[in-house]
Protein backbone atom coordinates (compact mmCIF):
# COMPACT_ATOMS: atom_id res chain seq x y z
CA UNK A 1 0.00 0.00 0.00
CA UNK A 2 2.84 2.10 1.08
CA UNK A 3 4.82 0.98 -1.65
CA UNK A 4 2.50 1.42 -4.40
CA UNK A 5 1.40 5.05 -3.67
CA UNK A 6 4.83 6.03 -3.73
CA UNK A 7 6.53 4.74 -6.85
CA UNK A 8 4.32 5.97 -9.00
CA UNK A 9 5.12 9.84 -7.38
CA UNK A 10 8.74 9.06 -7.80
CA UNK A 11 8.60 8.15 -10.51
CA UNK A 12 7.01 11.14 -11.71
CA UNK A 13 8.89 13.32 -9.67
CA UNK A 14 12.31 11.73 -11.28
CA UNK A 15 10.16 11.90 -15.15
CA UNK A 16 9.72 15.95 -14.04
CA UNK A 17 13.37 16.00 -12.85
CA UNK A 18 14.87 14.49 -16.33
CA UNK A 19 12.74 16.54 -18.63
CA UNK A 20 13.26 19.62 -16.99
CA UNK A 21 16.56 19.30 -17.19
CA UNK A 22 17.57 18.29 -20.06
CA UNK A 23 15.16 20.40 -21.78
CA UNK A 24 16.56 23.90 -22.15
CA UNK A 25 20.16 21.75 -23.00
CA UNK A 26 18.87 20.13 -26.15
CA UNK A 27 16.53 22.73 -27.43
CA UNK A 28 19.59 24.68 -29.17
CA UNK A 29 20.75 23.04 -32.23
CA UNK A 30 23.93 24.04 -34.63
CA UNK A 31 25.87 21.78 -37.08
CA UNK A 32 29.90 21.82 -38.21
CA UNK A 33 31.89 23.38 -39.59
CA UNK A 34 31.30 26.30 -37.56
CA UNK A 35 33.73 29.66 -37.92
CA UNK A 36 34.29 31.63 -34.64
CA UNK A 37 35.02 35.36 -34.62
CA UNK A 38 35.00 38.21 -32.41
CA UNK A 39 33.48 41.05 -31.92
CA UNK A 40 35.89 44.32 -29.42
CA UNK A 41 39.14 41.51 -30.46
CA UNK A 42 38.75 40.21 -26.79
CA UNK A 43 41.06 36.79 -25.73
CA UNK A 44 37.29 35.29 -25.15
CA UNK A 45 36.52 33.18 -28.81
CA UNK A 46 39.84 30.89 -27.34
CA UNK A 47 37.78 29.74 -24.19
CA UNK A 48 35.11 28.46 -26.93
CA UNK A 49 37.93 27.10 -29.12
CA UNK A 50 39.94 24.89 -26.92
CA UNK A 51 36.86 22.94 -25.87
CA UNK A 52 35.87 23.04 -29.65
CA UNK A 53 39.57 21.26 -30.43
CA UNK A 54 39.02 18.95 -27.61
CA UNK A 55 36.02 17.71 -28.88
CA UNK A 56 36.98 17.49 -32.07
CA UNK A 57 34.40 19.82 -33.45
CA UNK A 58 35.17 21.65 -37.04
CA UNK A 59 36.16 24.87 -36.73
CA UNK A 60 38.22 27.82 -37.73
CA UNK A 61 39.10 30.56 -35.61
CA UNK A 62 39.43 33.78 -37.71
CA UNK A 63 39.05 36.87 -35.06
CA UNK A 64 38.96 39.69 -37.97
CA UNK A 65 36.47 37.42 -39.96
CA UNK A 66 34.59 39.16 -42.96
CA UNK A 67 31.36 38.04 -45.48
CA UNK A 68 34.53 36.79 -47.30
CA UNK A 69 35.36 34.30 -45.51
CA UNK A 70 32.40 32.81 -45.09
CA UNK A 71 33.04 31.28 -48.72
CA UNK A 72 36.34 29.39 -47.70
CA UNK A 73 34.03 26.04 -46.37
CA UNK A 74 30.50 25.11 -46.43
CA UNK A 75 30.37 27.17 -42.78
CA UNK A 76 27.22 26.16 -40.99
CA UNK A 77 27.66 27.76 -37.68
CA UNK A 78 28.66 31.14 -37.17
CA UNK A 79 29.62 32.23 -33.74
CA UNK A 80 30.70 35.76 -32.81
CA UNK A 81 32.42 36.00 -29.31
CA UNK A 82 30.96 39.72 -28.14
CA UNK A 83 33.04 42.07 -25.09
CA UNK A 84 35.80 44.10 -26.32
CA UNK A 85 39.35 44.54 -25.15
CA UNK A 86 40.92 47.61 -26.21
CA UNK A 87 44.36 46.75 -25.98
CA UNK A 88 43.22 43.72 -28.11
CA UNK A 89 41.33 46.37 -30.45
CA UNK A 90 44.62 48.22 -30.28
CA UNK A 91 47.25 45.32 -31.07
CA UNK A 92 44.67 44.56 -34.31
CA UNK A 93 44.71 48.52 -35.49
CA UNK A 94 40.72 48.64 -35.53
CA UNK A 95 38.06 50.67 -33.33
CA UNK A 96 35.30 49.16 -31.96
CA UNK A 97 33.00 51.30 -35.14
CA UNK A 98 35.24 49.06 -37.68
CA UNK A 99 34.60 46.13 -35.17
CA UNK A 100 30.88 46.57 -35.66
CA UNK A 101 30.71 47.50 -39.27
CA UNK A 102 32.75 44.09 -40.02
CA UNK A 103 30.76 41.86 -37.84
CA UNK A 104 27.29 43.57 -39.48
CA UNK A 105 28.28 42.68 -43.00
CA UNK A 106 29.47 38.98 -42.20
CA UNK A 107 26.17 38.47 -40.11
CA UNK A 108 24.25 39.57 -43.17
CA UNK A 109 26.12 37.45 -45.10
CA UNK A 110 25.55 34.50 -43.36
CA UNK A 111 21.99 34.92 -42.49
CA UNK A 112 21.74 35.25 -46.74
CA UNK A 113 23.47 31.96 -46.65
CA UNK A 114 21.32 30.47 -44.05
CA UNK A 115 24.42 29.69 -41.09
CA UNK A 116 23.15 29.33 -38.13
CA UNK A 117 24.02 32.84 -36.13
CA UNK A 118 25.60 32.03 -32.18
CA UNK A 119 26.30 34.76 -30.45
CA UNK A 120 28.68 34.15 -27.14
CA UNK A 121 29.59 35.96 -24.32
CA UNK A 122 31.78 34.16 -21.82
CA UNK A 123 33.71 36.37 -19.64
CA UNK A 124 31.72 37.59 -17.32
CA UNK A 125 31.22 41.28 -15.43
CA UNK A 126 34.98 41.69 -16.31
CA UNK A 127 34.03 41.84 -19.97
CA UNK A 128 31.16 44.09 -19.19
CA UNK A 129 31.90 47.57 -19.81
CA UNK A 130 34.16 48.16 -16.27
CA UNK A 131 37.33 47.18 -17.54
CA UNK A 132 38.49 48.81 -19.90
CA UNK A 133 38.40 52.41 -19.23
CA UNK A 134 36.42 55.27 -17.85
CA UNK A 135 33.57 55.61 -19.78
CA UNK A 136 34.26 53.05 -22.36
CA UNK A 137 31.30 51.03 -23.06
CA UNK A 138 32.45 48.97 -26.29
CA UNK A 139 31.62 45.99 -24.14
CA UNK A 140 27.76 46.65 -24.59
CA UNK A 141 28.49 48.30 -28.14
CA UNK A 142 29.61 44.69 -29.47
CA UNK A 143 26.82 43.22 -27.43
CA UNK A 144 24.38 45.39 -29.51
CA UNK A 145 26.02 44.64 -32.50
CA UNK A 146 25.63 41.01 -32.57
CA UNK A 147 22.78 39.56 -29.52
CA UNK A 148 19.67 40.80 -31.32
CA UNK A 149 20.65 39.29 -34.60
CA UNK A 150 21.35 35.72 -33.32
CA UNK A 151 19.69 32.67 -33.62
CA UNK A 152 20.04 31.62 -29.95
CA UNK A 153 23.31 32.89 -27.36
CA UNK A 154 25.57 31.53 -25.19
CA UNK A 155 26.40 33.19 -22.21
CA UNK A 156 28.60 32.49 -18.94
CA UNK A 157 25.47 33.53 -16.51
CA UNK A 158 27.67 35.76 -13.97
CA UNK A 159 28.12 38.28 -17.15
CA UNK A 160 24.16 38.37 -16.89
CA UNK A 161 24.39 40.18 -13.27
CA UNK A 162 22.21 42.82 -14.61
CA UNK A 163 20.10 40.88 -16.26
CA UNK A 164 21.33 42.22 -19.69
CA UNK A 165 20.96 38.93 -21.63
CA UNK A 166 17.77 37.73 -20.52
CA UNK A 167 16.24 41.28 -20.85
CA UNK A 168 17.71 40.88 -24.31
CA UNK A 169 16.36 37.34 -25.04
CA UNK A 170 12.64 38.25 -24.01
CA UNK A 171 12.75 41.40 -26.22
CA UNK A 172 14.00 39.65 -29.15
CA UNK A 173 12.64 36.22 -28.64
CA UNK A 174 16.29 34.62 -28.74
CA UNK A 175 17.08 31.86 -26.12
CA UNK A 176 19.64 31.83 -24.47
CA UNK A 177 21.75 28.87 -23.42
CA UNK A 178 23.14 29.84 -19.34
CA UNK A 179 26.54 28.05 -18.15
CA UNK A 180 27.86 28.92 -14.46
CA UNK A 181 31.30 27.40 -14.71
CA UNK A 182 34.42 27.25 -17.77
CA UNK A 183 34.48 23.73 -17.60
CA UNK A 184 30.70 23.63 -18.75
CA UNK A 185 31.16 25.53 -21.88
CA UNK A 186 32.50 21.72 -22.78
CA UNK A 187 29.04 20.49 -22.07
CA UNK A 188 27.20 23.29 -23.51
CA UNK A 189 29.14 22.65 -26.80
CA UNK A 190 28.73 18.84 -26.84
CA UNK A 191 24.40 19.31 -26.87
CA UNK A 192 24.32 21.98 -29.77
CA UNK A 193 26.85 19.98 -31.58
CA UNK A 194 25.62 16.96 -30.81
CA UNK A 195 23.68 14.98 -32.69
CA UNK B 1 82.14 86.29 13.49
CA UNK B 2 84.70 83.64 11.07
CA UNK B 3 84.80 81.52 13.93
CA UNK B 4 81.03 81.57 14.42
CA UNK B 5 80.84 81.15 10.52
CA UNK B 6 83.39 78.49 10.80
CA UNK B 7 81.44 76.63 13.44
CA UNK B 8 78.29 76.75 11.74
CA UNK B 9 80.08 75.32 8.30
CA UNK B 10 81.33 72.19 10.74
CA UNK B 11 78.02 71.96 12.39
CA UNK B 12 76.30 71.47 8.78
CA UNK B 13 79.36 68.99 7.72
CA UNK B 14 79.20 67.02 10.28
CA UNK B 15 75.11 66.38 10.26
CA UNK B 16 75.73 65.58 6.37
CA UNK B 17 78.31 63.03 7.50
CA UNK B 18 75.89 61.55 9.70
CA UNK B 19 73.12 61.73 6.67
CA UNK B 20 75.67 59.81 4.41
CA UNK B 21 77.19 57.63 7.12
CA UNK B 22 73.92 56.18 8.33
CA UNK B 23 72.41 56.19 4.60
CA UNK B 24 75.40 54.65 3.33
CA UNK B 25 75.49 51.48 5.97
CA UNK B 26 71.31 51.18 5.69
CA UNK B 27 72.98 51.05 1.56
CA UNK B 28 75.62 48.64 2.24
CA UNK B 29 73.38 46.27 4.63
CA UNK B 30 70.43 46.12 1.97
CA UNK B 31 72.83 45.21 -1.19
CA UNK B 32 74.78 42.56 1.28
CA UNK B 33 71.75 41.08 3.23
CA UNK B 34 72.15 37.69 2.53
CA UNK B 35 68.90 35.68 2.57
CA UNK B 36 68.95 31.79 3.22
CA UNK B 37 67.36 29.10 0.95
CA UNK B 38 66.59 26.04 2.34
CA UNK B 39 67.06 23.40 -0.10
CA UNK B 40 63.95 21.09 -0.47
CA UNK B 41 63.32 17.79 -0.99
CA UNK B 42 63.03 18.63 -4.76
CA UNK B 43 66.05 20.32 -5.47
CA UNK B 44 68.85 18.21 -6.91
CA UNK B 45 71.40 20.32 -8.29
CA UNK B 46 72.33 24.65 -7.50
CA UNK B 47 73.74 26.23 -10.49
CA UNK B 48 74.67 29.48 -11.67
CA UNK B 49 73.23 31.58 -14.25
CA UNK B 50 76.89 32.76 -15.44
CA UNK B 51 77.51 29.04 -16.03
CA UNK B 52 75.51 29.54 -19.63
CA UNK B 53 77.25 32.98 -20.29
CA UNK B 54 80.45 34.35 -19.12
CA UNK B 55 80.38 37.67 -19.40
CA UNK B 56 77.79 36.96 -15.78
CA UNK B 57 80.10 35.05 -14.13
CA UNK B 58 81.15 36.51 -10.95
CA UNK B 59 78.55 39.29 -11.32
CA UNK B 60 75.81 40.71 -8.91
CA UNK B 61 73.42 38.70 -11.28
CA UNK B 62 75.57 35.45 -11.02
CA UNK B 63 72.03 34.43 -9.46
CA UNK B 64 71.54 30.72 -8.40
CA UNK B 65 69.16 28.49 -10.41
CA UNK B 66 67.67 25.75 -8.34
CA UNK B 67 67.22 22.78 -11.20
CA UNK B 68 64.48 20.17 -9.20
CA UNK B 69 65.13 17.27 -11.39
CA UNK B 70 62.00 14.48 -11.64
CA UNK B 71 62.53 10.98 -10.97
CA UNK B 72 60.18 10.24 -14.05
CA UNK B 73 61.20 12.70 -17.89
CA UNK B 74 58.93 15.33 -18.83
CA UNK B 75 58.71 18.36 -19.73
CA UNK B 76 60.96 21.64 -18.42
CA UNK B 77 59.47 24.42 -16.34
CA UNK B 78 61.08 27.73 -15.78
CA UNK B 79 60.12 29.83 -13.04
CA UNK B 80 61.55 33.46 -12.72
CA UNK B 81 61.23 35.07 -9.27
CA UNK B 82 62.82 38.67 -8.99
CA UNK B 83 62.19 39.97 -12.65
CA UNK B 84 61.32 42.82 -10.41
CA UNK B 85 62.55 42.57 -7.24
CA UNK B 86 60.28 45.18 -5.78
CA UNK B 87 57.62 42.56 -6.70
CA UNK B 88 57.95 40.22 -3.48
CA UNK B 89 54.93 37.72 -3.94
CA UNK B 90 56.83 37.08 -6.90
CA UNK B 91 60.24 36.28 -5.21
CA UNK B 92 58.08 34.17 -2.14
CA UNK B 93 56.26 32.02 -4.27
CA UNK B 94 58.78 30.76 -5.92
CA UNK B 95 60.98 30.25 -2.65
CA UNK B 96 57.64 28.19 -1.81
CA UNK B 97 59.11 25.63 -4.69
CA UNK B 98 62.11 25.55 -3.80
CA UNK B 99 62.02 24.53 -0.33
CA UNK B 100 59.10 22.63 -0.30
CA UNK B 101 58.94 21.12 -4.14
CA UNK B 102 59.43 17.81 -5.02
CA UNK B 103 59.18 16.94 -8.96
CA UNK B 104 58.23 13.47 -9.82
CA UNK B 105 58.13 14.29 -14.38
CA UNK B 106 60.05 16.40 -15.87
CA UNK B 107 62.43 19.34 -14.75
CA UNK B 108 61.76 22.47 -13.00
CA UNK B 109 64.05 25.54 -12.84
CA UNK B 110 63.55 28.30 -10.22
CA UNK B 111 65.21 31.54 -10.25
CA UNK B 112 64.56 33.95 -6.97
CA UNK B 113 66.68 36.64 -7.80
CA UNK B 114 66.54 37.09 -11.81
CA UNK B 115 67.69 40.34 -11.61
CA UNK B 116 69.64 40.28 -8.57
CA UNK B 117 71.19 43.54 -8.72
CA UNK B 118 67.76 45.18 -8.47
CA UNK B 119 67.16 43.50 -5.32
CA UNK B 120 70.05 45.11 -3.68
CA UNK B 121 68.19 48.50 -3.59
CA UNK B 122 64.96 50.30 -3.28
CA UNK B 123 63.33 52.67 -5.64
CA UNK B 124 65.37 55.79 -5.13
CA UNK B 125 63.54 59.05 -3.24
CA UNK B 126 60.59 55.90 -3.19
CA UNK B 127 60.95 55.77 0.46
CA UNK B 128 60.30 52.30 0.33
CA UNK B 129 61.77 49.67 3.46
CA UNK B 130 65.26 48.40 2.41
CA UNK B 131 63.76 44.85 3.51
CA UNK B 132 60.68 43.15 5.08
CA UNK B 133 60.45 39.85 7.76
CA UNK B 134 58.35 36.83 7.37
CA UNK B 135 57.32 35.29 10.47
CA UNK B 136 58.15 31.41 10.41
CA UNK B 137 57.48 28.96 13.19
CA UNK B 138 61.31 28.42 13.49
CA UNK B 139 61.70 32.67 13.59
CA UNK B 140 61.57 35.25 11.43
CA UNK B 141 63.10 35.15 7.76
CA UNK B 142 64.72 38.81 6.62
CA UNK B 143 63.92 39.71 3.21
CA UNK B 144 65.61 42.68 0.81
CA UNK B 145 62.96 44.66 -0.54
CA UNK B 146 64.00 45.55 -4.16
CA UNK B 147 63.80 47.50 -7.02
CA UNK B 148 62.09 47.25 -10.71
CA UNK B 149 65.36 48.33 -12.05
CA UNK B 150 69.00 47.41 -12.31
CA UNK B 151 71.11 49.19 -9.40
CA UNK B 152 72.77 52.07 -11.01
CA UNK B 153 75.68 50.78 -9.49
CA UNK B 154 75.98 48.39 -11.61
CA UNK B 155 74.61 50.03 -14.40
CA UNK B 156 75.29 53.70 -15.03
CA UNK B 157 74.50 56.40 -16.40
CA UNK B 158 71.15 56.04 -18.30
CA UNK B 159 70.89 57.26 -21.95
CA UNK B 160 68.83 59.72 -23.27
CA UNK B 161 67.01 57.17 -25.34
CA UNK B 162 66.71 53.50 -24.88
CA UNK B 163 66.51 51.41 -28.07
CA UNK B 164 65.81 48.19 -27.43
CA UNK B 165 67.55 45.42 -29.64
CA UNK B 166 67.18 44.19 -31.70
CA UNK B 167 63.30 45.57 -32.30
CA UNK B 168 64.74 49.27 -32.50
CA UNK B 169 61.68 50.19 -30.78
CA UNK B 170 62.08 53.29 -28.72
CA UNK B 171 61.73 52.63 -24.76
CA UNK B 172 61.68 55.10 -21.88
CA UNK B 173 65.38 56.16 -21.27
CA UNK B 174 65.06 54.34 -17.45
CA UNK B 175 63.84 50.98 -18.58
CA UNK B 176 67.26 50.46 -20.42
CA UNK B 177 67.75 48.79 -16.56
CA UNK B 178 64.18 47.03 -16.50
CA UNK B 179 65.03 43.01 -16.58
CA UNK B 180 61.80 43.14 -18.53
CA UNK B 181 62.08 45.56 -20.99
CA UNK B 182 65.53 44.28 -22.54
CA UNK B 183 64.58 40.42 -23.30
CA UNK B 184 66.01 38.98 -25.63
CA UNK B 185 69.40 41.01 -24.81
CA UNK B 186 72.42 41.01 -26.25
CA UNK B 187 75.87 39.36 -25.46
CA UNK B 188 77.70 42.59 -26.02
CA UNK B 189 75.30 45.10 -24.31
CA UNK B 190 74.38 46.80 -21.34
CA UNK B 191 74.72 44.62 -18.46
CA UNK B 192 70.82 44.26 -18.21
CA UNK B 193 70.87 43.19 -21.48
CA UNK B 194 73.69 40.85 -21.09
CA UNK B 195 71.64 39.02 -17.96
CA UNK B 196 68.99 38.68 -20.30
CA UNK B 197 71.17 36.98 -22.52
CA UNK B 198 72.10 34.71 -20.08
CA UNK B 199 68.51 33.54 -19.58
CA UNK B 200 67.91 33.17 -22.84
CA UNK B 201 71.04 31.07 -23.57
CA UNK B 202 69.98 28.94 -20.43
CA UNK B 203 66.64 28.51 -21.97
CA UNK B 204 67.96 27.38 -25.13
CA UNK B 205 70.48 25.35 -23.74
CA UNK B 206 67.97 23.38 -21.00
CA UNK B 207 65.12 23.47 -23.85
CA UNK B 208 62.68 24.92 -21.88
CA UNK B 209 59.14 24.36 -22.62
CA UNK B 210 57.44 26.38 -20.40
CA UNK B 211 58.86 29.95 -18.76
CA UNK B 212 56.76 31.79 -16.61
CA UNK B 213 57.87 35.04 -14.92
CA UNK B 214 56.36 36.13 -11.56
CA UNK B 215 55.31 39.70 -11.18
CA UNK B 216 52.72 42.16 -9.14
CA UNK B 217 51.53 45.03 -10.40
CA UNK B 218 49.81 48.15 -8.62
CA UNK B 219 45.87 48.76 -9.19
CA UNK B 220 46.15 51.71 -11.14
CA UNK B 221 48.24 49.38 -14.01
CA UNK B 222 45.43 47.59 -16.57
CA UNK B 223 47.12 44.63 -16.84
CA UNK B 224 46.85 43.15 -13.25
CA UNK B 225 45.09 39.44 -12.19
CA UNK B 226 46.39 38.46 -15.70
CA UNK B 227 48.25 36.15 -17.39
CA UNK B 228 50.08 38.00 -20.42
CA UNK B 229 50.78 35.51 -22.76
CA UNK B 230 52.88 34.69 -25.88
CA UNK B 231 50.60 33.22 -29.30
CA UNK B 232 51.92 29.97 -28.89
CA UNK B 233 50.62 30.23 -25.15
CA UNK B 234 47.30 31.33 -25.68
CA UNK B 235 45.31 27.82 -25.36
CA UNK B 236 47.42 27.03 -22.59
CA UNK B 237 46.75 30.56 -20.50
CA UNK B 238 43.16 30.50 -21.52
CA UNK B 239 42.65 26.58 -20.26
CA UNK B 240 44.31 27.63 -16.89
CA UNK B 241 42.81 30.90 -16.28
CA UNK B 242 39.45 28.91 -16.74
CA UNK B 243 39.87 25.98 -14.27
CA UNK B 244 41.15 28.50 -11.47
CA UNK B 245 38.41 30.55 -12.20
CA UNK B 246 36.34 27.93 -11.69
CA UNK B 247 38.30 25.61 -8.95
CA UNK B 248 39.77 28.31 -6.79
CA UNK B 249 37.95 31.18 -5.87
CA UNK B 250 40.14 33.90 -7.40
CA UNK B 251 39.69 35.11 -10.73
CA UNK B 252 42.52 35.37 -13.27
CA UNK B 253 42.03 36.75 -16.68
CA UNK B 254 44.12 36.24 -19.83
CA UNK B 255 45.88 38.81 -21.74
CA UNK B 256 47.81 38.24 -25.62
CA UNK B 257 50.68 39.91 -25.45
CA UNK B 258 51.03 42.07 -28.25
CA UNK B 259 53.32 41.53 -31.36
CA UNK B 260 54.69 44.80 -31.56
CA UNK B 261 55.81 45.53 -27.86
CA UNK B 262 58.86 44.57 -27.16
CA UNK B 263 61.23 44.17 -24.49
CA UNK B 264 59.07 41.31 -22.22
CA UNK B 265 59.28 38.38 -21.55
CA UNK B 266 56.23 37.32 -22.81
CA UNK B 267 57.06 38.49 -26.17
CA UNK B 268 60.79 38.28 -26.39
CA UNK B 269 61.26 34.41 -24.83
CA UNK B 270 58.81 32.95 -27.24
CA UNK B 271 60.11 34.96 -29.74
CA UNK B 272 63.89 34.11 -29.31
CA UNK B 273 63.53 30.26 -28.00
CA UNK B 274 60.94 27.29 -28.48
CA UNK B 275 59.16 27.87 -24.80
CA UNK B 276 55.96 28.69 -24.25
CA UNK B 277 56.17 32.26 -22.60
CA UNK B 278 53.65 33.79 -19.70
CA UNK B 279 53.68 36.30 -17.46
CA UNK B 280 51.86 36.32 -14.24
CA UNK B 281 50.49 39.70 -12.63
CA UNK B 282 48.95 39.66 -8.97
CA UNK B 283 48.21 42.86 -7.31
CA UNK B 284 50.39 44.98 -4.96
CA UNK B 285 48.94 48.26 -3.40
CA UNK B 286 52.73 48.67 -2.18
CA UNK B 287 53.07 50.06 -5.93
CA UNK B 288 50.48 52.50 -6.05
CA UNK B 289 51.51 56.09 -6.75
CA UNK B 290 48.25 57.09 -4.11
CA UNK B 291 49.53 54.82 -1.12
CA UNK B 292 49.61 56.77 1.78
CA UNK B 293 52.69 55.26 4.22
CA UNK B 294 55.14 53.13 2.39
CA UNK B 295 55.63 50.88 5.62
CA UNK B 296 56.91 47.13 6.04
CA UNK B 297 53.61 46.90 7.09
CA UNK B 298 51.80 47.73 4.18
CA UNK B 299 53.70 45.51 2.23
CA UNK B 300 52.89 42.56 3.96
CA UNK B 301 48.97 43.77 4.24
CA UNK B 302 48.46 44.93 1.48
CA UNK B 303 46.09 47.08 3.08
CA UNK B 304 45.80 50.97 2.04
CA UNK B 305 42.70 53.73 2.81
CA UNK B 306 44.42 56.23 0.18
CA UNK B 307 44.11 52.79 -2.58
CA UNK B 308 40.72 51.93 -1.08
CA UNK B 309 39.86 55.68 -1.88
CA UNK B 310 41.17 55.58 -5.19
CA UNK B 311 38.96 52.73 -6.08
CA UNK B 312 36.25 54.76 -4.96
CA UNK B 313 36.76 57.31 -7.57
CA UNK B 314 36.70 54.57 -10.05
CA UNK B 315 40.59 54.99 -10.79
CA UNK B 316 41.74 51.41 -10.16
CA UNK B 317 41.90 48.09 -12.54
CA UNK B 318 41.05 45.36 -9.46
CA UNK B 319 38.64 45.40 -6.20
CA UNK B 320 39.95 46.93 -3.11
CA UNK B 321 38.66 47.12 0.52
CA UNK B 322 39.21 47.34 3.88
CA UNK B 323 41.05 43.96 3.75
CA UNK B 324 43.62 44.83 1.33
CA UNK B 325 45.97 42.31 -0.60
CA UNK B 326 48.02 40.30 1.99
CA UNK B 327 51.05 38.66 0.72
CA UNK B 328 49.48 35.21 1.65
CA UNK B 329 47.05 36.16 -1.18
CA UNK B 330 49.33 37.54 -3.49
CA UNK B 331 51.88 34.18 -2.93
CA UNK B 332 49.23 32.11 -3.09
CA UNK B 333 47.46 33.29 -6.17
CA UNK B 334 51.08 32.62 -8.11
CA UNK B 335 51.45 29.04 -6.58
CA UNK B 336 48.28 27.69 -7.92
CA UNK B 337 48.73 29.93 -11.13
CA UNK B 338 52.31 27.27 -11.85
CA UNK B 339 50.93 24.52 -10.32
CA UNK B 340 47.80 24.61 -12.92
CA UNK B 341 50.31 25.12 -15.35
CA UNK B 342 51.65 21.84 -15.19
CA UNK B 343 48.49 20.19 -14.96
CA UNK B 344 46.96 21.61 -17.96
CA UNK B 345 50.71 21.04 -19.68
CA UNK B 346 50.76 17.81 -18.90
CA UNK B 347 47.22 16.76 -20.04
CA UNK B 348 48.46 18.60 -23.11
CA UNK B 349 51.39 17.25 -23.66
CA UNK B 350 51.04 13.91 -22.36
CA UNK B 351 54.61 12.73 -23.76
CA UNK B 352 56.84 15.72 -22.01
CA UNK B 353 54.56 15.57 -18.53
CA UNK B 354 55.18 18.35 -15.42
CA UNK B 355 54.09 16.22 -12.20
CA UNK B 356 55.55 18.33 -9.17
CA UNK B 357 54.21 17.89 -5.43
CA UNK B 358 54.27 19.11 -1.81
CA UNK B 359 54.01 23.25 -2.75
CA UNK B 360 51.00 24.62 -1.15
CA UNK B 361 48.03 25.83 -3.79
CA UNK B 362 45.91 29.47 -2.85
CA UNK B 363 43.64 27.53 -0.25
CA UNK B 364 46.36 26.64 1.85
CA UNK B 365 49.08 29.45 1.81
CA UNK B 366 46.36 31.43 2.98
CA UNK B 367 44.87 29.51 5.81
CA UNK B 368 48.74 28.63 7.13
CA UNK B 369 50.37 31.98 5.98
CA UNK B 370 53.63 31.93 3.58
CA UNK B 371 55.61 31.56 6.86
CA UNK B 372 54.31 28.00 7.42
CA UNK B 373 56.17 27.45 4.19
CA UNK B 374 59.71 28.23 4.97
CA UNK B 375 61.46 25.90 6.59
CA UNK B 376 63.97 26.04 9.39
CA UNK B 377 67.42 27.26 8.37
CA UNK B 378 69.20 25.70 11.34
CA UNK B 379 68.23 22.64 11.09
CA UNK B 380 69.14 22.64 7.58
CA UNK B 381 72.29 20.99 6.92
CA UNK B 382 75.11 23.33 5.21
CA UNK B 383 75.10 21.32 2.30
CA UNK B 384 71.40 21.78 2.09
CA UNK B 385 71.36 25.74 2.28
CA UNK B 386 72.24 28.57 -0.64
CA UNK B 387 72.04 31.92 -0.06
CA UNK B 388 70.17 34.75 -2.21
ZN1 LIG C 1 56.79 43.51 -12.63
Amino acid sequence: MFLSVRLPVLACLGAVLVLGAAAPAQAQKAETPVLVTSCGQSPGPIKLTVYMKRLQIAHDLKTDATAKDLGAKPYKTLIVVTGSSLKGMGAAGVSIDDEVKRVGALIDEARKKGITIVGAHVEGMERRAKSAAPGDNSDEISIDAVCPKSNFLIVRKDGDEDGRFTTLSKKHNIPVVFFQKNTEIQDVLKNVFGS
Amino acid sequence: MTTRLLAQKIVVAALGLALFVSAGISFHRSRNLAEPVVLGPGVTSVKKLGEYFAAIRGTVNDCNLYFMEGREPGGTMLVLGGSHAEEPAGRLAAWLFVENGTVEKGRVIVALSANRSASTMTRLGGAYPPDFTIDTPSGPRMFRMGDRWTNPLDQWPDPEVFIHYPSGQELAYVDIRNLNRTWPGRPNGTFTEKTAFAFMEMIRREKVDVAIDLHEAELQYPVISTIVTHQRGQELATMVSMMLTDNEDFKIGTEFSPLTLHGLSHREIGDHSPAISLLFEAPEPFLDATRGITSREQLLTGKDEFVVKAGRHGLLFEEIDEKGWPIAVRVGRHTSSILQVAETWSEDNPAKPLAISGVPRYAEVIEKGVGAFLQDVTKAGKDRLAYE
